[in-house]
């Protein structure tokens, strides 16, 4: 998509894990400040709420809390700008949004496999979300 | 001869000023004619305002609920309903106005930058990245908030 390419600039590598740490957080208001935008145009105001969203992008980060490679982070905060930067640009349907971020990681085909999905009504809002 | 009567009449005839609504339905005021130039409220907020939407904005973060922090023990221990409500009273984290984010609250760094993004949602803020990495404890953001001129 050239678009995306030219909207998109590769910054240059973070020397530290401190700056990409800093760059991670930026990034993360600029998705949020973005949220008005992208409820407007995906027109999202009777299925979810803005803090909602706030929390749906703040769990795709935790989801790589754990890398400490500074190129690592880097690789995937351009990614992340540039799922950003289609969303915003309206490359996107309103049911991709829907799917990925609002209806969330369980998505509409439950991931049923080898987990315990026994009587524990706990494990099982453990096993589908972070928030219950 | 027209002109003569209008002069005549305009001479003896007195309407009373009335009071005139203006478009808001608010009657015209001594100070109603002045129109604020901004869409921004001119008048700064009250204190007692931030500080409550403020809690009202940390309450309502979803790690911090503390209803729903009782469901999930309740879960856990499968308790029995009269233990529920002690539970309940006991366990809730008290959202206070001098509050830590991360050492009381328990939250992590990026709990925080959420929370300070719900802030500014609420209070049409912008706060800029090195003001907003400040932010980490409540006093701190009702400081901030309150002394913002921009704050609504």
């Amino acid at each position: 998509m050239s678009f995306t390419l030219r909207s998109v600039k590769v910054p240059p590598n973070s020397v530290s894990l401190e700056e990409a740490r800093s760059r991670t957080f930026e990034f993360f208001r600029s998705a949020c400040r973005s949220i008005p935008t992208i409820m407007e145009i995906y027109n999202l105001y009777d299925i979810v709420n803005p803090s909602q969203l706030r929390s749906a992008i703040a769990s795709q980060f935790r989801k790589n809390a754990h890398i400490t490679n500074p190129k690592v982070i880097d690789m995937l905060l351009f990614k992340g700008m540039e799922e950003l930067n289609n969303i915003t640009e309206h490359a996107k349907q309103r049911h991709h949004i829907i799917g990925q971020y609002v209806v969330g990681n369980q998505g509409l085909v439950q991931d049923s496999g080898s987990k315990d999905q026994g009587s524990s009504e706990f494990l099982k809002n453990f096993y589908s979300g972070n928030y219950f | 001869m027209a002109l003569a009567l209008r002069a005549a009449i305009l001479r003896h005839a007195r309407i009373p000023v009335v009071q005139t609504l203006t478009l808001n339905g608010s009657k015209l005021g001594l100070f109603g004619t002045v129109r604020s130039m901004s869409s921004h409220g001119d008048d700064n907020l009250d204190k007692q305002a931030v500080v409550d939407r403020v809690l009202d904005v940390i309450k309502s973060y979803p790690k911090v609920d503390p209803s729903k922090e009782v469901d999930a023990c309740a879960y856990t221990y499968s308790l029995a309903p009269i233990f529920y409500s002690v539970l309940q009273d006991s366990c809730i984290i008290q959202v206070t106005t001098d509050v830590h984010f991360q050492k009381d609250l328990g939250l992590d760094s990026l709990d925080t930058v959420e929370i300070v993004m719900a802030l500014e949602e609420e209070f049409k803020l912008e706060i800029p990245d090195k003001e907003a990495d400040k932010i980490d404890s409540c006093p701190l953001a009702i400081e901030y908030i309150y002394n913002h001129p921009m704050a609504s």
